[in-house]
């Protein structure tokens, strides 16, 4: 105990800056991949049945394979197979090929939920809307869209808070976030070597951000309750 | 019919997926091929590459006494100040980069870096893979056993018995399964001591030279030792296949040796012992 009271003035800013690079990460994603899963949403139901399905295809092979997998493919596939490592060595490369792999991949999670939500609209809505003489897009933006928002709150939530976790998977291309600061500690750096403490520490930076979102989040359900 | 015409429109849309991936990796290629015809040179030689951006990035993981942070942030140790030398003849700046370990001819390859300097021991695994340069320094792999317990394991033939904890892919795992004792592996040669000092395991095989750093008193684990040494092994700097950069940081590795400078060197860190000789 009394060792971890002394280890604590050096680890707590290490685990800090490697947090700050899961909570980049975490809200590149969200802001990336909120209004991308729309736009998905959208090629999936379209009417142009070529797009719906290429769309599904993509979805399958996003869905249908591990986030880990990916993040290495889109990481070293351009300097092993291109012979142009577009994404750089420093840490700036490593979070921008991170960013990319999971917006895409959360982007297509969200395109499926946003889908179920626009489709549980009763179709009723959707012809009272059309013999007003609405457009299409109007019926979207006027009727459906509040509802659908209001009804894909608690599963929109729990992908965000599955992300909260995820964001530790970036560190397979060696992106420093929180996880792998507190596994310096265990290697041996600035001093510190054989601590084991500060890995298991990480998990408090995540209850506490994961408490946050909940709170937030139920708020935000709060809100939409009117629309009942 | 529906159905084969479902099957025949699904069959289309692979086929179409595949022209287009296909297209695509052409269009990346054919930008690319602007750049590669001022680079023909550099399949050819990995100098003119690295001279041409002016910068080495040093693929490392911290690992004290060759590449660690000082107080101020900076890369230090005996690795690392090599390396700013090598950078230095070469004309180039020095980059170190953080890489995960088990990635590391990933890394090597995808030029995410242009080489690993980190204590890195020349096993068959990594000769195969990279183009390495003459070993620098000696190392051994030893036996961490809980300090109380050290005196009953003095030789290999006590060793029997024990569960050990050794580095997936490490020169220890090949040295325990050699040894036909019972071994984990695990993630890392840290883990190999959580390991023991949480007692899932009898025993760990590691480095001497972070044994050094990382056990006994004073250290994370205090009430850890290390006893027996299983084989003497080497450490070298590892390059892509092919790499001319080889030849470059051999003779540079003659020059400093003769100079006194790596000897120097050495002496800051502590690694003298462990020092080869170059020539």
């Amino acid at each position: 105990m009394e060792l971890i009271l002394e280890q604590m003035p050096i680890v707590l800013p290490a685990l800090n800056a490697g947090f700050i690079q899961t909570l980049k990460l975490f809200l590149v994603t969200l802001v990336g991949a909120l209004p991308l899963g729309l736009v998905i949403a959208f090629g999936a139901m379209s009417r142009f049945k070529p797009l719906s399905l290429l769309t599904k295809l993509v979805i399958w092979i996003v869905r249908g394979t591990p986030l880990m997998i990916q993040l290495l493919i889109i990481y070293y596939f351009p300097g092993l197979v291109l012979d142009n490592p577009i994404w750089g060595s420093g840490e700036k490369g490593r979070f921008l090929a991170a960013s990319v792999a999971f917006v895409f991949n959360y982007a297509c999670y969200f395109a499926e939920i946003y889908r179920g939500g626009i489709q549980s609209v009763p179709i009723g809505q959707e012809e009272a809307g059309l013999v007003l003489g609405m457009t299409k897009t109007q019926i979207f933006f006027r009727v459906k869209l509040l509802q659908m928002i209001k009804r894909i709150v608690p599963p929109v939530s729990n992908e965000i808070i599955t992300l909260v976790k995820d964001t530790s998977l970036s560190r397979i291309i060696a992106l420093q976030e929180v996880i792998w600061a507190g596994q310096a500690f265990m290697k041996g750096t600035q001093g510190i070597s054989g601590a084991i403490w500060p890995l298991f520490f990480t998990a408090v930076y995540y209850l506490i951000f994961s408490g946050v979102l909940t709170v937030l989040l139920g708020k935000l359900e709060q809100k939409l309750e009117y629309f009942r | 019919m529906k159905k084969l015409l479902a099957l025949l429109l699904t069959g289309c849309m692979m086929a179409a997926t595949l022209v287009g991936c296909g297209a695509k990796t052409e269009a990346v290629a054919d930008a690319d091929a602007e750049v590669a015809v001022e680079e023909t040179a550099e399949v050819a030689s990995d100098l003119a590459y690295v001279q041409e951006k002016g910068v080495l990035v040093v693929g490392i993981t911290d690992f004290a006494p060759m590449d660690y942070k000082d107080e101020a942030g900076e890369w230090i140790g005996f690795d690392a100040d090599m390396a700013k030398g090598f950078a230095e003849k070469l004309g180039v700046e020095v980059e170190f980069v953080e890489i995960d370990w088990d990635n590391k001819i990933l890394e090597l390859d995808g030029k995410t870096v242009d080489c690993i300097w980190n204590g890195m021991t020349l096993t068959d695994e990594v000769k195969a893979a990279m183009d390495c340069s003459n070993a620098y320094c000696n190392n051994a792999q030893v036996v961490i056993v809980p300090a109380e317990k050290a005196a009953d394991y003095q030789t290999v033939e006590s060793l029997e018995g024990l569960a050990f904890a050794v580095e997936a892919g490490s020169a220890g795992e090949a040295e325990v399964t050699a040894l036909g004792l019972n071994c984990t592996p695990v993630k890392a040669q840290s883990d190999a001591l959580m390991e023991v000092a949480a007692g899932t395991s009898d025993a760990a095989v590691i480095d001497s030279l972070m044994a050094a750093a990382m056990v006994g008193e004073g250290t994370g684990y205090a009430d850890l030792t290390y006893t027996v040494g299983l084989n003497s092994e080497e450490y070298g700097v590892g390059f892509r296949k092919g790499s001319d950069l080889v030849a470059e940081l051999n003779a540079y590795f003659v020059e400093s040796y003769a100079a006194g400078t790596m000897q120097t060197c050495a002496e800051t860190y502590g690694v003298v012992a462990a020092l080869v000789e170059q020539k």
